[in-house]
C-alpha cells in the first residue's frame, strides 16, 4: 500500500526511474528469466522487422525450387511448393506470437473479471459463474476447439479467440482464489464501511492486489496458447493456408514431404519449443518476484 | 463426509449438465449440414426425398426439442444413431474407440509419474545444484514442445536413422497384448514426458516444504538416515499434491492423447473425433464430447473425494 501511495505521487519522470530500477533489479535476482525476456523481445523484432530480415515471399514460392535443402540462398531449405523456410518461420512467428499474445491477453483478462465478480460477490452468482468454468475445464482443449474450429471461419481473430475460451476458466480460478483472500482484509472492509460503492472496492482496493496472480497466470498462459495453435495447425484448423503460422507449417498434410525434408519439421518446432520454454522461465521468475506467497510452489 | 459427497456429487452432475449443453449448442451453430454430406456419398437425391430424409433425422425441429431427443438417446444407452454411418449408434463406435484412449492416457499417466516423481525427488535432495538445473531444464523442456511434434520428430528421424516403423495396423490389448504394447511404448512415453513435467515441479516443491518440517527435524536429529527421512516421512506427504495434480490433469492427458493417436493412427477417441468433425457427424461428435467431458468430471470427483481417505487429517466442510 504505501508503494502504491508513492508512485501516485511521484512525477512521471521518477516514475520512469521506478520502472527501470525494477527492471534492473529482476535481471538481478533471475537472470535466467533475463535472458529469456531478451529472448522473447528479439522474437518479437523478428516477427515484427520480418519484410527486412528476410528476402522471399513467404506465400508464394517457386516450384522449381522445392524441398531443397538447406543451402546459402535458402539457409533452412524450402518447402514443398518451393517456399524459403526461414522466411516462412519469421512470418509464422508474426501470426503464431500475434494468436499467442492475443490470446492469453484477452482470455485473462475475461477470467479476471469472472474471478473478480464470482469472489467477490459470492452466494448464488459465484456458484454459476464456477460451475459454468468447471465445464468449459471439463472439456479437453483438443475437443473444445476441433468444435469451435469448425463453427467459426479459420481466421486470425477467430483462432485466437478460440483458444481464449479454453483460458479464461484457468484465470477465472486463480483470480478468484485470490479475491477471497483478499476481500477478507482490514482495508477492504474499511473502504466498505464509508460507503463505497462494490464497484468501486473491487476496482481500486481488491484489482490492485490481486493484479499479481493476474499478470503471472497471463503470463503463463502465453506458452499454452503457442502450443494450442500448433496443435490446431498440425489438424489443419489453425489460420486458413497460405498464412505461415508455426502450427500450419507442421500440417500433417504437408508430413509427406518432411519425411524426405525433414528440416522442415525440425524448424517451426525449435522455434515453439524455444519461445514457449523462455515464455515458462519468465513467468516462473515473474512469480517468485511477484508473489512471494507463491515462492517455492512451482519449479 | 457423506453431505459432502452428496454435495459435490451434484455440483459435477451440473457440470455435467452444462456440458451437454455447450457441446451441443457448439455443434448446432455448424455451418454446413450432415444431410449434405450424406447425400455426396450416395449422388443426387430428389428434393421431396431430402425432406423426408431431414424429417427423419430431426433435423427439422426446433432446437429444444432435438435437445431433449438427444437427451433421451443418452439415457436409453445409444446416444442417438450416427448421421453417417447408417445403422452405427454413438455409444457403440465411442465403445469400440474409448478403451484405446483411456489406454494410452493411462500408460502416460504411468510413464508421467514414473519419470516425474524420482525427478522432482533428486531435484529437491540436490537443490540449487548442476544437477537440479539439468533435471529442471530438462523437465521443463518436455512442458515446453508440442506432444505431437515430439512424436513427428521420432517418426521421421527414427525411420530414417533408427529402423523404426510407426505403427501401420493397429493391433487391440485383447488380440495380441505384445504387439499392442510395442505399439504404444512410444506415444505413452512422449505424453508421460509432458507431464513429468508438472510433476516433477510439485514433487520438489512439496518435497523441499516437507524437508523444514518439524516431524522431519525430529526424524533427523534422532539420527534417522537420509535416504530413510526421505522415503518414510518426506514421500507419504508428498501423495496428496500429487495425486491433486493427476485429478487437474486430466483433461490435458486427454488432449494429449487424442493428438497423439491421430498422429501415430491409433482408432481411439481422437481420430473418431477428428472424422466426425471433418464428416459434420453431429451426434458423433456430441457423443464424444459428452462422454470425454463426463470422464474428466467423474475422475475430478474421485480424487476430491479419495482426500479423505488418504489422509484422515483432512476434514469435510
Amino acid at each position: 500500500m504505501a508503494e502504491l501511495a508513492q508512485e501516485q505521487l511521484s512525477f512521471p519522470v521518477q516514475r520512469q526511474n521506478r520502472t527501470v530500477a525494477w527492471v534492473i533489479s529482476f535481471a538481478r535476482r533471475k537472470p535466467l528469466s533475463a535472458i529469456a525476456a531478451v529472448i522473447l523481445i528479439a522474437a518479437c523484432a523478428l516477427a515484427l522487422l520480418a519484410p527486412v530480415v528476410t528476402t522471399h515471399n513467404p506465400n508464394i514460392g517457386n516450384l522449381g525450387e522445392h524441398l531443397q535443402s538447406p543451402s546459402m540462398s535458402h539457409i533452412l531449405g524450402t518447402d514443398e511448393q518451393g517456399r524459403d523456410e526461414w522466411t516462412r518461420i519469421v512470418y509464422g512467428a508474426r501470426t503464431s506470437l500475434a494468436v499467442g499474445l492475443g490470446a492469453a491477453f484477452v482470455g485473462t483478462v475475461i477470467g479476471s473479471l469472472f474471478g473478480l465478480i464470482s469472489g467477490y460477490v459470492g452466494g448464488v452468482l459465484d456458484m454459476v459463474i464456477q460451475r459454468v468454468m468447471d465445464a468449459i475445464m471439463a472439456l479437453p482443449a483438443i475437443i473444445l476447439l476441433m468444435v469451435l474450429a469448425t463453427v467459426l471461419s479459420p481466421s486470425l481473430r477467430n483462432v485466437t479467440l478460440a483458444i481464449a475460451i479454453f483460458i479464461i476458466p484457468s484465470a477465472a480460478r486463480v483470480v478468484h482464489g485470490a479475491v477471497l483472500s483478499t476481500k477478507a482484509q482490514v482495508y477492504v472492509e474499511a473502504a466498505r464501511s464509508v460507503g463505497a460503492t462494490p464497484g468501486r472496492v473491487m476496482l481500486r482496493h481488491i484489482l490492485p492486489n490481486v493484479m499479481a496472480p493476474i499478470i503471472i497466470v497471463m503470463s503463463i498462459t502465453v506458452g499454452a496458447a503457442i502450443i494450442i495453435e500448433a496443435a490446431l495447425g498440425f489438424l489443419g484448423l489453425s489460420v486458413a493456408p497460405p498464412t505461415a503460422t508455426w502450427g500450419n507449417m507442421l500440417n500433417a498434410g504437408a508430413s509427406s514431404a518432411m519425411e524426405s525434408a525433414p528440416w522442415l519439421a525440425l524448424a517451426p518446432g525449435i522455434a515453439i519449443g524455444v519461445t514457449v520454454f523462455s515464455v515458462n522461465i519468465l513467468g516462473d521468475g515473474l512469480r517468485d518476484v511477484l508473489d512471494p506467497r507463491l515462492r517455492g510452489k512451482g519449479h | 463426509m457423506r453431505g459432502y459427497a452428496i454435495r459435490r456429487g451434484f455440483a459435477a452432475l451440473i457440470v455435467v449438465i452444462l456440458v451437454s449443453v455447450f457441446v451441443f449448442i457448439m455443434m448446432h451453430l455448424l455451418p454446413g449440414d450432415a444431410l449434405l454430406v450424406k447425400l455426396g456419398q450416395t449422388g443426387r437425391i430428389p428434393p421431396d426425398r431430402m425432406a423426408a430424409l431431414r424429417e427423419q433425422m430431426g433435423l427439422n425441429q426446433p432446437l429444444y426439442e432435438q435437445y431433449f431427443r438427444w437427451v433421451g438417446d443418452i439415457f436409453n444407452g445409444s446416444m442417438g444413431h450416427s448421421l453417417i454411418f447408417d445403422g452405427q449408434t454413438v455409444s457403440g463406435r465411442i465403445g469400440d474407440a474409448l478403451p484405446i484412449t483411456l489406454e494410452l492416457g493411462v500408460l502416460g499417466l504411468l510413464a508421467g509419474v514414473v519419470l516425474g516423481v524420482p525427478i522432482g525427488i533428486l531435484s529437491a535432495v540436490y537443490q540449487d545444484r548442476p544437477i537440479d538445473y539439468g533435471l529442471r531444464v530438462f523437465s521443463l523442456t518436455g512442458l515446453s514442445l508440442p506432444q505431437f511434434w515430439i512424436g513427428l520428430i521420432v517418426i521421421i528421424y527414427g525411420t530414417r536413422y533408427l529402423g523404426y516403423s510407426p505403427p501401420t495396423n493397429y493391433t487391440g490389448l485383447t488380440t495380441d497384448p505384445i504387439q499392442n504394447l510395442k505399439d504404444m511404448w512410444i506415444p505413452a512415453l512422449i505424453l508421460g514426458y509432458g507431464l513429468s513435467a508438472s510433476t516433477a515441479r510439485m514433487m520438489r516443491s512439496t518435497v523441499l516444504e516437507a524437508f523444514h518440517e518439524d516431524y522431519v527435524r525430529t526424524a533427523r536429529a534422532k539420527g534417522l538416515a537420509g535416504s530413510r527421512v526421505v522415503y518414510r516421512h518426506v514421500l507419504r506427504n508428498a501423495v496428496i499434491p500429487v495425486i491433486t495434480l493427476v485429478g487437474n490433469q486430466t483433461a490435458y492427458i486427454f488432449s494429449g492423447a487424442l493428438i497423439l493417436e491421430i498422429l501415430f493412427g491409433f482408432p481411439g477417441l481422437g481420430q473418431l473425433t477428428y472424422t466426425a468433425i471433418l464428416q459434420r457427424d453431429y451426434t458423433q461428435v456430441e457423443g464424444n464430447a459428452l462422454v470425454t467431458g463426463g470422464i474428466v468430471v467423474g475422475i475430478n470427483l474421485l480424487v476430491d473425494l479419495s482426500y479423505g481417505w488418504i489422509d484422515p487429517r483432512i476434514r469435510y466442510v
